[in-house]
């Protein structure tokens, strides 16, 4: 009996898109598999993938070409925005200085604490139980002084949507001019995302969440001295971040990102409505259950629910078992169960927060995936409550 | 059946989940998280990221699931702690006893109980059959000691499925699959314990003036104060090293009193047994009684010597055993595992 598989952990990864595929066999192959910087014709082609991924990128993000730099991905973007901008305030006696939201990606929360470890400092921005960004410490701290703010576009546990646009604009307004920088990388494909409305200075995006390969991102630098590089080598990339380019990476980041930017405005209703359905059938399922971050506007494709009573890793055991794929929001590689840091920044309680799962749709969901859940849920649900009461007595 | 395996990340518990995919059960994999010393121990032999990742490529290579299952908290309560109260009241512990009644055999099978499993397998070497444990069949390997405070009714639940290969039959089984643990080393230490330095988890848990590690006399069996030593619990009934010299014949530890901290040396001759008094005992039986003959074992990998029930406490908890021959070096702490004339194991308790 092959059981059906159903896929809800989209905002973890997504596979690879049969059209970026296609784009990216050439250069892997014998046609275009040239060093980009090379002079020769095996060289050229390869570079004229990267500059026509190049321009893909920019246009569906309202950028310049000139200004997309390629990363490994999101982690790495994020790490050179917020390390690069706090290095180069200091070179030019700036303040070094960094502000991060305390529900950003644990690669800014990292890349802020590194700025700590320097010898600069990291704000840390507390946040409001339905997880936006303290409005009076922000202001706090654009008086005090910083090199640059960073506050995620869509947050990645629970969905929450950062006024970005208003936030980026009090950067930009507060004297001398502070950095704004975004982790759009769960927002990209989803939202609207185009640096033509947001005063954005930095923006990361990242490749497998939008059916790219794993492996590859970008840094949106609409500032060429905003960022000092971090990884150093050769001069690709104006020196910002050298190392030969991932050119098949990057080719299918930008084929990736052009379907992304297209279909975003068709894409979000449907993923909404999925998301919607879900919520309704868990919510008659569990009644007490909890929906984290239901207060404000979340993206369309992220659920991010607790069930009283219960552990995530039991769940998701569970769940597995049944064919379902999602996640949770607990840490530690090595299964112990802790509530995720964005929970806990929200003020869920830990009994919630250690009981909470992460459902994700992506454009390959359908309706059959949302009756796969809650077909199997209410089980699931009881054997592990009842677990639960047998395991801490 | 759908069994759920427990899969430490060593050879016998691959070879356990292999043996059961080839019998044809749903088999689901499953290593037990007892403690986190994070990645600051590399290489430990259970329960570190390297044995997690060895138990998932060989599940991986059998195609069957596999999932960590966190049971800190309960451990450290079960085990750990008493590991630690043991030492403080100067008594030798076994831990591998302590996990296997209440962590092993009772809260990894509500585990499997969840997830609709009919059984549970481990690798050790020891032979569940028909509602019995019998001693494993590679006699050097034989781990039935270590299973005394089973549950009776979870026997008739268990699969031992390498209880009747040798160690190199297992390995054998692990090089056909082409497991990556096949040539694994073995585990000798205590899993929790880094470095085999027992002390320093001692050290962690009690309090710095705690009696066990505070300065006392060794005596001799006749009361003369002979040296002094750094703390009781650094030593065991039988010890030989660490003693003071100067006497005509080797010395043994013989006694330890905790009221005193005092450590009691004497000679070989002393460290003979005849009787043996058990309490927390458990049967994986229906329970014997005063006169009843049994095999008793004081000791992982001594011999078993026959001997009969002399006494029983009043609740059954407790019982005095006459030995028929000496035991040496008879170490309160450590288990009193009780066999028939079969190789059955009957049950067990703690050494008093």
């Amino acid at each position: 009996m092959t059981k059906r598989l159903t896929y809800l952990d989209n905002a973890a990864t997504t596979p690879v898109r049969p059209e970026v595929l296609e784009a990216m066999l050439p250069y892997l192959g014998k046609e275009a598999f040239g060093n980009p910087s090379s002079a020769h014709r095996f060289g050229r082609a390869a570079r004229a993938g990267v500059e026509e991924a190049k321009r893909a990128i920019a246009e569906a993000i309202g950028a310049e070409p000139n200004q997309v730099v390629f990363t490994s991905g999101g982690t790495e973007a994020d790490n050179l925005a917020i390390i690069g901008a706090a290095l180069a305030a200091r070179d030019r006696d700036g303040p070094f200085r960094v502000a991060v939201s305390a529900t950003e990606h644990k690669a800014g929360l990292a890349a802020a604490h590194a700025v700590k470890h320097l010898g600069g400092e990291e704000v840390i921005l507390p946040v409001s139980a339905s997880g936006l960004v303290d409005s009076g410490a922000l202001d706090a701290v654009l008086e005090e002084g910083v090199a640059l703010v960073s506050v995620m576009w869509v947050n990645n546990e629970v969905g929450t949507v950062q006024p970005v646009a208003e936030l980026a604009s009090r950067c930009c307004d507060a004297p001398p001019g502070v950095l704004f920088h975004s982790d759009a990388v769960q927002a990209f494909g989803k939202l609207p995302v185009s640096l033509r409305d947001v005063n954005c200075t930095l923006l990361s995006i990242s490749g497998h969440k939008i059916g790219a390969p794993k492996g590859v991102g970008a840094l949106i630098v609409r500032d060429r001295k905003a960022v000092e590089a971090i990884i150093h080598g050769g001069g690709q990339q104006f020196g910002i971040r050298p190392g030969t380019e991932n050119v098949p990476g990057i080719v299918g980041l930008g084929a990736a990102a052009r379907l992304a930017a297209q279909e975003q405005q068709a894409l979000a209703p449907r993923l909404r409505e999925l998301r919607e359905e879900l919520e309704r059938r868990l919510l008659a399922i569990v009644p007490d259950a909890v929906i984290n971050g239901w207060q404000s506007e979340r993206a369309p494709h992220i659920s991010n629910v607790s069930i009283p009573g219960t552990d995530s890793e039991a769940l998701l055991m569970h769940l597995d078992l049944a064919g379902i794929a999602c996640s949770s929001g607990s840490a530690c590689s090595t299964g112990t169960v802790e509530p995720s840091h964005v929970l806990t920044a929200m003020g869920v309680p830990r009994e919630l927060g250690v009981a909470a799962l992460r459902f994700s749709f992506g454009k390959d969901s359908t309706s059959d995936d949302v009756d796969a859940v809650a077909a199997a849920l209410p089980r699931i649900v009881e054997k592990v409550r009842s677990l639960a009461t047998v395991l801490h007595r | 059946m759908r069994v759920l395996v427990a899969m430490s990340g060593g050879v016998d518990s691959s070879v356990a989940a292999a043996l059961l995919v080839e019998q044809g059960h749903d088999v689901i994999g499953a290593t037990m998280k007892l403690f986190c010393y994070g990645d600051s121990v590399p290489d430990r032999p259970c329960c570190s990221l390297d044995s997690i990742t060895d138990a998932k490529l060989v599940a991986h290579k059998l195609g069957i699931p596999h999932y960590v299952l966190n049971l800190e908290d309960r451990f450290g309560h079960d085990v750990i702690d008493n590991f630690v109260a043991e030492y403080a009241r100067g008594r030798t512990p076994i831990p591998c006893v302590r996990c296997n009644s209440f962590t092993k055999f009772r809260d990894f099978l509500y585990h499997a109980d969840a997830l609709d499993c009919d059984a549970i397998a481990t690798g050790h070497y020891a032979i569940a059959r028909e509602g019995a444990l019998l001693r494993g069949l590679d006699r050097q390997k034989d781990q039935s000691y270590f299973l005394w405070g089973i549950d009776r009714a979870v026997v008739k639940r268990m699969l031992t499925p390498v209880g009747e290969l040798t160690k190199e039959q297992t390995r054998a089984v692990a090089r056909r699959w082409g497991l990556v643990t096949a040539e694994k080393k073995e585990s000798v230490e205590i899993c929790f314990v880094p470095d085999d330095d027992y002390v320093s988890v001692l050290e962690q848990h009690l309090p710095a003036d705690a009696p066990a590690l505070s300065p006392g006399a060794f005596v001799t069996t006749s009361g003369d104060v002979v040296g002094a030593h750094a703390g009781f619990a650094r030593y065991t009934v039988g010890q030989r090293k660490g003693l003071p010299g100067g006497f005509d014949e080797p010395m043994y530890v013989v006694a330890i009193r905790p009221a005193t901290r005092e450590v009691v040396v004497g000679r070989g001759a002393e460290l003979f047994g005849h009787a043996v008094s058990l309490e927390e005992v458990n049967w994986l039986v229906e329970p014997l009684g005063s006169g009843d003959p049994v095999w008793v074992q004081c000791r992982y990998r001594a011999r078993a010597v026959p001997g009969t029930i002399a006494a029983q406490g009043p609740s059954g908890g407790r019982i005095e055993l006459r030995l028929a021959e000496p035991v040496r070096a008879i170490a309160p702490g450590q288990s009193g595992v009780l066999y028939d004339a079969d190789e059955r194991l009957l049950g067990g308790g703690v050494i008093v």
